[in-house]
């Protein structure tokens, strides 16, 4: 009886009817554009827009231990001189914020697109040319997929000088496994639907099916995976820089100023709580785009939230 | 089924092995000399020269990735630079308290997300609430929730140990951390399952046919919410197994992932390697009892794709 009744649930039927019977001005208000999509967008305009113009916000090098530190030498606490006080070592940390959050953004773009590139063209090969070449690609996303992700990136992190380019390169080599999976089940998915074979039998070349067949439709698939990957990108750079693996100081990144905000969380926990939000709203800002385009198709709800 | 069961083993163990590989290469190429880190105040180059001969240092990497390999399909996983005591027997009490938390944190999450998932089936009128709980949690990296729970049970209320090691009372927070940061996807998938299956014909059918509530949530609605939880199960077993990096740093738990820190940090090598191992080991094993586990709870899983 299961087996009957699975289908109907997911088959063609759930795909196409429910918005339309929802009407013209329906579709128009809630599957469009969805309140969670125009609020993440506005949340990621703002983080682009801070991260462009970290240096209006101050110099997040500039030490100051004799007027940015209290006269027992602690950080200053929130203040109209500083909006959000002052470090251990009496530096801005609004300015340190503001830094951060562009180490975030950049790290979140960067390493998305990267990682997704990679995935997807391993994914679409091992997919349609299938025989020996998927089988090696597979195995290698399986080796990919059985990383301890947190382990394998300190291991990574000791061949490399600290810095953006570290980050983008651990959440690289250790982000594309999954979109390389996704990827590869769209393609087998596709397959199965024959206009490969229909594309073939007119007498297309291989790579002409794959450009013109099969990547477009997994552009949405792409789309509604970004977000979620690029989240995991701003998490895991934080993760990295807090272990020392990422991006070390006097560079600013929210992660290691929650690392360095630690040491003072007795007497001055805002300086864990105000990189803390930093990371909380990008990473909120990319979900809730994601949320927005499950939203607007609920075909690609089944993409999860995060790959860890 | 055995059929099944085999080729995922294999498959397993070649992940397992590339991993090995993959981390031993890299391993050995990162800069630093482990003689130094051995005897960081030797003065004279014979005595670093000593220690690398001993540790076999000063041989080709073939060969050294030759013993390595050799020994590990022995079950030997090598003998530490530092502590000088065979790996397996650094690692087995660290994986041991590793375990501890991961079950304490596998715990926690199911039922912290298997309420919310309820709450937000049973009340449409907290689900906003509940989803908008699901981002935050999920929008948090786990040492963050970690550093808040120290802060806010920790500092100010007093309430659990800050000093780190493993006991039960230190095992509360770095448990309700893995908790808190997991507990969304157990929500979502809770949630999701029941709501397909409330709707689905055979509860309407089962309620036809008169059975009690309790019958149809046992026999019919458990089953399918089960089979997705269980991956997830298996997935967070495997990847909390492999070390809770973070969270055992923050909390000072002395599992596999601190140990995997400190030895990073001595350039100790064949613990590092070990670590690592064992961890690729954890997520593919835990992957395929999930699996198997699957495929007895929902007969639709057992006819897999190639």
């Amino acid at each position: 009886m299961a087996a009957v009744t699975a289908p109907a649930g997911q088959g063609a039927a759930g795909q196409g009817t429910a918005p339309k019977a929802r009407g013209r001005w329906a579709r128009r208000a809630g599957a469009r554009w969805p309140a969670a999509l125009i609020v993440g967008c506005a949340l990621l305009a703002v983080f682009i827009a801070i991260a462009i113009a970290a240096p209006v916000f101050g110099n997040p090098l500039q030490q100051n231990l004799l007027t940015g530190l209290t006269p027992t030498g602690l950080p200053l606490g929130l203040s109209w001189a500083h909006p959000l006080g002052t470090d251990a070592l009496g530096r801005s940390e609004l300015a340190r914020l503001a830094f951060g959050i562009r180490t975030s953004v950049i790290v979140a773009l960067v390493s998305n697109a990267t990682s997704i590139a990679i995935g997807a063209a391993i994914g679409l090969l091992a997919g349609f040319f299938g025989g020996p070449l998927e089988a090696i690609l597979m195995r290698v996303t399986d080796i990919g997929l059985a990383l301890p992700y947190t382990l394998a990136a300190l291991v990574i992190a000791g061949l490399m000088p600290a810095g953006l380019m570290r980050v983008i390169v651990i959440i690289t080599a250790l982000f594309w496994a999954y979109p390389a999976r996704l990827i590869y089940g769209e393609v087998l998915r596709l397959r199965r639907r024959g206009f490969v074979e229909s594309g073939e039998a007119m007498g297309a070349s291989g790579l002409a099916v794959v450009r013109k067949h099969l990547a477009p439709h997994m552009f949405p698939l792409i789309a509604a995976y970004s977000p979620l990957n690029a989240a995991s990108a701003v998490v895991f750079e934080a993760t990295l820089s807090y272990l020392g693996a990422g991006i070390n100081p006097p560079t600013a990144s929210l992660g290691n100023m929650i690392s360095d905000g630690q040491e003072a969380l007795t007497y001055a926990p805002q300086l864990l709580l105000v990189p803390a939000a930093g990371i909380l709203l990008i990473t909120m800002s990319f979900l809730l785009i994601g949320e927005g385009l499950k939203a607007r198709n609920p075909d690609l709800a089944r993409v999860s939230w995060l790959g860890r | 089924m055995a059929r099944t069961l085999i080729r995922r083993l294999i498959y397993g163990l070649i992940a397992v092995l590339g991993v090995a590989v993959l981390s031993f290469l890299a391993e050995f190429v990162v800069p630093g000399d482990p003689a130094r880190a051995i005897a960081p105040r030797a003065t004279s180059a014979a005595v670093l020269e000593n220690i690398r001969i001993q540790l076999h240092l000063n041989r080709p990497l073939i060969v050294q990735f030759g013993d390595y390999f050799t020994a590990l399909f022995h079950g030997n996983l090598g003998t530490s630079y530092v502590q000088r005591q065979s790996v397996l027997s650094l690692i087995a009490p660290r994986l041991a308290a590793t375990g501890w938390l991961a079950l304490a944190g596998v715990v926690a999450e199911v039922l912290l997300g298997a309420s919310l998932g309820l709450l937000a089936t049973l009340y449409p009128r907290v689900r906003a609430a509940v989803s908008a709980l699901n981002l935050t949690l999920l929008a948090v990296p786990q040492f963050v929730v970690g550093l808040i729970l120290l802060l806010i049970f920790g500092f100010q209320l007093h309430m659990a140990p800050v000093t780190g090691g493993a006991g039960p009372a230190e095992i509360v927070l770095p448990a309700l951390t893995l908790g808190l940061a997991g507990a969304p996807w157990y929500a979502q998938i809770v949630a999701d399952q029941l709501s397909d299956s409330l709707s689905s014909a055979y509860v309407r059918t089962a309620v036809a046919k008169g059975l009690t509530d309790r019958h149809i949530l046992r026999h019919h609605v458990l089953r399918n919410v089960l089979s997705p939880a269980l991956t997830m199960i298996g997935m967070d077993l495997g990847s909390y197994l492999s070390g809770v990096v973070t969270v055992e740093v923050v909390f000072g738990w002395p599992g596999i992932g601190l140990l995997a820190v400190e030895s990073l940090q001595n350039l100790d090598r064949p613990v590092v390697m070990g670590t690592v191992i064992v961890g690729a080991v954890a997520v593919v094993f835990f992957n395929l009892v999930a699996d198997l586990l699957r495929m007895y709870v929902d007969p639709r899983t057992r006819q897999e794709q190639a």
